[in-house]
């Protein structure tokens, strides 16, 4: 029996739908049986991330409306095995789904796949309560700025208030070079205020850019950092110890380093 | 650093950060406002300046998650100088 991980932020646009569609390749990368769940209602965007919006036939509106069967509308990815998609019906609305049913769907795709993964709407209504119905943990992504900790704040209050006690914290976007000049605040300062257990930090990666256009998850090109760290933090959530490496600082070498490997 | 900071001698735009979110955590956590904090901040501070000596501006308040409950923090920087009255 695997587990239901709900990946929420409160606000938008910190890199939930990208550390989602990466944390599910990477886990898929090291053999675990995987199944990402769009639960952005209206707005979906998880199969455009993982580059497979042309495939999408069902949705997640069709099983609870019994259309299809749950295996029939699960999409697979052909680049890593055991790893699907169940995309988000994007002509509904958020309240068209009930949180007991969104749980009905968690619960039967846990009987089968190790992570159940899902991609939480921005918000604290009902789509990220129907997201958070049927999860057993969550993931928190933040960045490191005061309006997007300052929601995660009190997204980890409503976590907590369901019931929900495994919460950690994914750190975004942070940058080695501008914290060590004093313009954004440290891995230390963020977990000071939000007091959760850290599952890792992902570096500001310009590579997310292109692997987005692509449809491509960054996790399928093994030198960039980011990419690295999510390995890392994919293989801490199959409960592997592995340290969390303090940040360098990007200089001409690394870019360097880096600009070889995404070309080759 | 960079070579036009030390010449300019302005506050790093990451403690402020921090200030800031310590600020709107605390009013979130706690549902008070701005005022009410400031008032309690100088109401604890009198109460202990009976005993001890604080400037008012060293004092900071906060609410802390411990687990599943909060808890109110306050700090007295207290030094050497600060002797007992």
């Amino acid at each position: 029996m695997g587990k239901v991980i709900v990946i929420t932020s409160g606000k938008g646009g910190v890199g939930k739908t990208t550390s989602t569609a990466n944390l599910g390749t990477a886990l898929a990368m090291i053999r675990k049986t995987v199944v990402m769940v769009d639960a952005d209602i209206g707005l979906r965007n998880l199969d455009v991330v993982m580059g497979l919006e042309s495939r999408v036939v069902y949705t997640s509106m069709d099983v609870i409306e019994k259309r299809c069967d749950l295996d029939k509308a699960l999409v697979k990815d052909r680049r890593v095995e055991d790893l699907m998609l169940l995309a988000a019906s994007q002509r509904n609305r958020k309240d068209d789904i009930k949180p007991e049913q969104m749980q009905v769907i968690c619960e039967k795709l846990k009987q089968e796949y190790d992570f159940v993964l899902v991609d939480s709407p921005a918000g604290i209504e009902q789509g990220f309560h129907n997201a958070a119905a049927g999860a057993d943990e969550a993931i928190i992504i933040t960045t490191p700025d005061v309006s997007a900790i300052r929601d995660a704040d009190r997204i980890i209050g409503l976590l907590q208030h369901q019931g929900i006690e495994s919460i950690s914290l994914v750190l975004n976007r942070l940058s080695p070079t501008l914290v060590k000049d004093g313009n954004m605040m440290s891995k230390n300062d963020v977990l000071d205020h939000l007091n959760i257990d850290l599952l890792g930090v992902v570096p500001e990666d310009t590579g997310v850019i292109a692997s987005t256009n692509r449809g491509v998850p960054l996790v399928h090109n093994d030198g960039s950092p980011g990419a690295a760290a999510y390995m890392r933090i994919a293989r801490r959530m199959t409960g592997q110890r592995v340290p969390i490496p303090e940040m360098r600082e990007e200089n001409f070498m690394s870019n360097l380093l880096n600009w070889f490997s995404r070309n080759k | 650093m960079n070579f036009r900071s030390l010449f300019t001698r302005k506050s790093k735009s990451s403690s402020i950060a921090t200030q800031r979110l310590q600020l709107v955590l605390t009013q979130d956590r706690f549902e008070v406002g701005e005022d009410s904090m400031k008032k309690l901040q100088i109401e604890l501070t009198e109460v202990l300046a009976k005993y001890f000596e604080f400037t008012m501006n060293s004092v900071k308040m906060s609410l802390k998650r411990e687990g599943n409950s909060y808890v109110l923090m306050a700090d007295f920087p207290y030094n050497q100088s600060n002797k007992l009255r």
